[in-house]
């Protein structure tokens, strides 16, 4: 649909017309986020404040057209690509960090905040809020529309975990507060949690209060290789048996650690498997003895080697190295690119050693490289495909591939997602798996955003399979 | 035919898969805050203009001529995607499209006209015999008693400069986008160099000159760095910031060097957060003064700001362009009662350490 002249005026005169944008340039660059899928937008307002985001989307009430709210369009699975056309609301220029009170161990942000932004802020203080691998470009807003999370969320949460109140704009235009500024609360039907991951269909998050986390003073940590990979899932599981509850525990295929290795030259072990594992504390004795204990259960484990470090640069490296796995993939061969699909599940922790080997053999049987890496101390795995996306053959191949994955994970009582979102690319899954939800998340839909207004087609609501407004240059038939 | 410069991108281009952990580091993005002026959406821009999915206008153009071509967002980058050569070519393909600023157009045809941007016809090339190749370039040659400064030091180091007949070392033109008028030039200047060992005192044709032409080039602080003789120059016992120009620090990888000869001739230096291989863009790159002055301006105040925050008073540099536009950024902000920061270049620092010393 293209909007009404009428409309943009009146956009403008909401935003002003610096901030409204109708060009081709804007529009096309806000078609894409990171993931596959992309589709232009009639146009593109950056609000500063609670006041207009409520104005646009009361206009949008009256002349109903789609909003899709959208933060630094760092999200995988077509999140803010506006499927439907209609306005893009990019938040990115409310960005202010409003308030720090470490005496009540909160923060209050606007949702334009790039995460490591405010854990610049926070580290004088020594408090930090856990963030996903893109926490450098992620504002807080998309964190907390796709709940999502990274490789500290074993032993600090998810962002749902962090979040204690919001601002909300509703579909309606109205401006709700849910949570408080209180570190507990159990009022009602806590809708603070509940809008987060609705991934902009439920309102436009305005304004976000977060708990904030202690910074340990003490780290250390230890790359653990293995011969196989299968030999790589038991420690984990043993680990937090102990019990121990790494601050991070991330598992890399080889693949993942030859494209690591190639990127940033960490010189990672290439052997068939890895772990990278941290613990984390305020007394370097009681670190040190964890880190013990965690050598023994690898070694018992079969890890072929171990190489330890307290140093915290080279810490940062190593989860540096680990974060941009994606980009470093995608690298990783010149006729092949990272594509976003299969791209985030969770399985119960003693079941990551099956997951990644049943993975491995989907990978073999449909012959396209599917590399294996994720957060192994939460069951969150991650895997890529690799292949030529201007292919159409290796669509339909893809297709099957991650399919089967996804049954796999499901079989595991696992979900299709531990901390990406459902977006578009994962709802045949997602709706396979909720199935006897489909129809109560249709209705609450219906009753908060009843011109469905919100980020249409999104989660449950996309019918088809993920195979559709594809952001590379190719046509499938299937 | 459209997308034709383009086109061997495409994989380059499909490579990128957006994450976007350039925006952090794109200093147009940081002022502008449109994903379009950030080096992802030029990516996107660029595969809209090769698709045909768009067709490329003015905001087009702006997007794509605003990017300083400060390469930190390829050093930032996981996949190494070249943003800033993905750049150049969709600039070629903009300037085929009539879409070049007024301010460009008459850069490139002053090159054509007379060898130098800034289309002085006059220039006086301080031709001399020597031993070692000279290469001065445009933005030195505007700057007659610079280039006698660099020239002199280069002799007090035992060194003995040979400058021959030059012109531009045409990177403006490519990367502004003119490619035939490059190719032209290209000619013309590859006659009058030979691929003998050169000292260049622009970082950029220290790069240029290197990958376009085969030239082994090293810049003037390298060859200051090796020779200077530390018993003959007075220590100065000056603290200073150093901004690294883009060029030469992500380009030419020169980054111990200017330190070292700063240390030597006793400037203390205080390091900017973003500094050596990091460094931020002073608002001259990638011909953002003649597509959006304002945005230059700006940029060219951040930095300062952020030497300012050293506690230095003295910003040192080693790039004409660079020392230009942090003047008028510190004049700017002076004027606003923000503060006085001096900006200078290294070379009259080693020039005080020298003469004061008496070598």
């Amino acid at each position: 649909m293209a909007l009404k002249k009428e409309v943009i005026a009146r956009l403008q005169g909401i935003v002003g017309e610096d901030r409204c944008k109708t060009s081709i340039a804007e529009r096309y660059v806000y078609a894409f986020d990171g993931g596959i899928h992309r589709e232009v937008p009639d146009v593109v307002v950056q609000p500063i404040n609670t006041q207009e985001v409520a104005q646009i989307v009361k206009l949008a009430n009256e002349f109903k057209f789609p909003v899709v709210p959208r933060g630094a369009g760092t999200a995988l699975c077509g999140h803010s690509v506006p499927i439907d056309k209609g306005v893009v609301v990019d938040l990115q220029r409310m960005k202010k960090i409003k308030e720090i009170c470490v005496e009540d161990l909160i923060c209050v942000v606007e949702p334009g905040v790039v995460c490591d932004h405010l854990n610049a802020a926070l580290k004088k203080y020594k408090f930090f809020i856990p963030g996903p691998a893109s926490s450098e470009a992620a504002t807080l807003g998309g964190m907390v529309a796709c709940n999502a999370s990274g490789d500290k969320a074993l032993k600090y949460g998810a962002t749902r975990d962090v979040v204690l109140g919001l601002e909300v704009v509703l579909p309606t235009g109205d401006i709700a507060r849910c949570g408080a500024r209180s570190v507990k609360g159990a009022s009602g039907y806590q809708f603070e949690k509940f809008f987060v991951g609705s991934e902009g269909t439920l309102g436009i998050v305005t304004e976000i209060t977060l708990k904030l986390v202690p910074l340990a003073a003490y780290r250390a940590g230890c790359v653990a290789a293995f011969g196989h990979i299968r030999e790589a899932g038991q420690p984990v599981s043993d680990i937090i048996a102990v019990p121990i509850l790494p601050s991070n525990m991330e598992l890399m295929s080889a693949t993942c650690i030859k494209a690591v290795n190639k990127a940033t030259g960490l010189g990672l072990p290439e052997v068939d498997a890895i772990l990278l594992i941290e613990v984390d504390g305020n007394n370097l004795e009681a670190v040190r003895e964890e880190l013990a204990k965690v050598t023994e259960v690898c070694k018992k484990n079969n890890a072929v080697s171990m190489d330890f470090s307290e140093d915290p640069k080279r810490l940062e490296e190593l989860w540096k190295g680990r974060k941009q796995m994606i980009p470093s993939l995608s690298a990783l061969r010149k006729e092949y690119a990272t594509v976003m699909l299969a791209d985030d599940m969770s399985v119960p922790i003693s079941k990551v050693p099956e997951a990644v080997v049943r993975f491995q053999e989907v990978s073999d049987r449909y012959d396209i490289e599917i590399p294996a890496y994720g957060h192994a101390g939460d069951g969150n795995l991650h895997t890529k495909v690799l292949m030529d996306p201007t292919n159409p053959d290796h669509w339909r191949q893809a297709d099957k591939a991650v399919q089967e994955i996804y049954d796999i994970v499901l079989e595991l009582g696992g979900t299709v997602t531990g901390e990406h979102g459902i977006g578009i690319t994962k709802t045949p899954y997602f709706r396979q798996e909720r199935a006897s939800l489909i129809a109560a998340m249709k209705a609450v839909k219906r009753a908060l955003d009843p011109n469905n207004i919100m980020n249409p087609h999104k989660i449950q609501e996309w019918e088809n399979g993920f195979i559709t407004h594809l952001r590379y240059p190719v046509e499938v038939s299937q | 035919m459209k997308g034709e410069y383009l086109k061997p991108w495409l994989n380059e281009l499909i490579t990128c898969t957006l994450c976007g952990y350039c925006k952090n580091v794109c200093p147009p993005f940081d002022e502008i805050l449109w994903d379009g002026t950030s080096a992802r959406g030029r990516n996107i821009l660029a595969y809209g203009m090769l698709t045909g999915e768009i067709q490329a206008d003015e905001s087009v153009a702006q997007r794509i001529f605003e990017c300083t071509m400060c390469g930190d967002c390829e050093r930032r980058c996981p996949s190494k995607v070249k943003v800033p050569q993905i750049v150049r070519y969709s600039r070629a393909e903009l300037v085929d499209m009539g879409l070049a600023f007024p301010g460009q157009i008459m850069l490139a045809d002053n090159v054509m006209a007379s060898g130098n941007i800034f289309g002085d016809q006059e220039v006086m090339l301080p031709k001399q015999a020597g031993e070692v190749r000279v290469f001065i370039g445009c933005q030195f040659l505007a700057r007659p008693n610079k280039v006698k400064k660099y020239l002199k030091i280069l002799e007090m180091i035992g060194i003995k400069p040979k400058v021959q007949e030059e012109i531009c070392c045409g990177f403006p033109l490519v990367s502004l986008g003119f490619v035939h008028k490059f190719e032209e030039h290209k000619e013309r200047l590859a006659k009058m160099l030979a691929k003998e060992p050169t000292i260049t005192f622009c970082p950029t044709c220290t790069v240029f000159l290197k990958e376009e032409y085969g030239i082994p080039t090293r810049h003037f602080l390298q060859a200051v760095a090796e020779k200077l003789p530390a018993d003959k120059v007075k220590k100065l016992e000056v603290t200073v910031t150093y901004h690294d120009p883009c060029d030469l620090a992500r380009g030419a990888k020169v980054v111990e060097e200017p330190r070292r000869v700063l240390s030597a001739i006793g400037a203390e230096v205080k390091e900017m957060g973003k500094s050596k291989n990091t460094t931020r863009c002073c608002g001259g790159g990638g011909g953002i003064l003649s597509s959006n002055e304002q945005l230059s301006a700006q940029l060219a105040r951040n930095r300062v700001r952020q030497a300012m925050a050293t506690g230095a008073k003295t910003i040192v540099t080693s790039c004409a362009t660079c020392e230009q536009t942090l003047k008028k950024g510190a004049a700017s902000l002076a004027e606003a009662g923000e503060g006085d920061m001096v900006v200078r270049d290294v070379a009259d620092l080693v020039w005080d350490a020298l003469r004061s010393a008496g070598a």
